[in-house]
């Protein structure tokens, strides 16, 4: 899944550090999303959107069909 | 959750901590090798030699217990890297003591070189190697 944490970050000019601890999770948690090796789930996602102001599918985008077919 | 709860609440999580980290994995070793240590200086299949076979249990399902306690307190990250780092030790450890019964079976054995009470901290380094891996992926 595709997301834009990092771009909402760098405009609010947090650390991942700062941004892990409003969330509540590691830094390695807000870094694995950042870098899309981990899909974060539903609670943790909503709370990243009403931490950003945003609805949940301007922070996270599903990849398209195409792209997930792929090997 | 303000200060005030936060500061009552860290001297009782630091002890716990403490208890769970440092107390019962000695007072597990200090059992299972008083155990060990005992059982060859009672009879066997005796009561006192069942009881000592028994002592290391109770250390370990503390352990287990606070093992569970740690995992369910990580983000959610972290308890994804032990869930995988488990489902790879798992196995392994299983295929550790299947290839040394059947090592033992094949003869393939000194005295004492694949029973068990030797083998099992050899089964650590498959959660070890499981939780690096997993660290890894994510990183």
């Amino acid at each position: 899944m595709k997301n834009r944490l990092r771009v909402l970050r760098a405009e609010r000019d947090w650390s991942q550090a700062e941004l892990a601890e409003r969330l509540g999770v590691s830094r390695q948690t807000v870094n694995a999303i950042e870098t899309e090796k981990y899909d974060p789930s539903l609670p943790l996602a909503f709370a990243i959107a009403r931490l950003f102001e945003l609805r949940i599918e301007d922070v996270f985008q599903p990849e398209s069909v195409s792209t997930r077919a792929q090997p | 959750m303000n200060a005030s709860t936060l500061s009552d609440r860290e001297p009782g999580a630091k002890r716990e901590s403490l208890a769970s980290y440092i107390l019962v994995p000695l007072l597990f070793v200090a059992a299972y090798f008083g155990a060990r240590g005992g059982i060859e200086n009672v009879t066997p299949r005796s009561a006192a030699a069942l009881w000592l076979a028994l002592l290391p249990v109770p250390f370990f399902a503390l352990l287990i217990y606070g093992y569970v306690r740690a995992v369910r307190g990580m983000d959610e990250l972290a308890r994804r890297i032990q869930l995988e780092g488990l489902a790879f030790a798992f196995p392994i450890a299983l295929l550790i003591v299947f290839t040394a019964g059947l090592l033992d079976l094949a003869g393939f054995h000194g005295k004492h070189d694949w029973d068990l009470p030797r083998l099992w901290p050899l089964m650590l380094l498959p959660y070890w190697g499981g939780i690096a891996l997993a660290q890894r992926r994510y990183a």
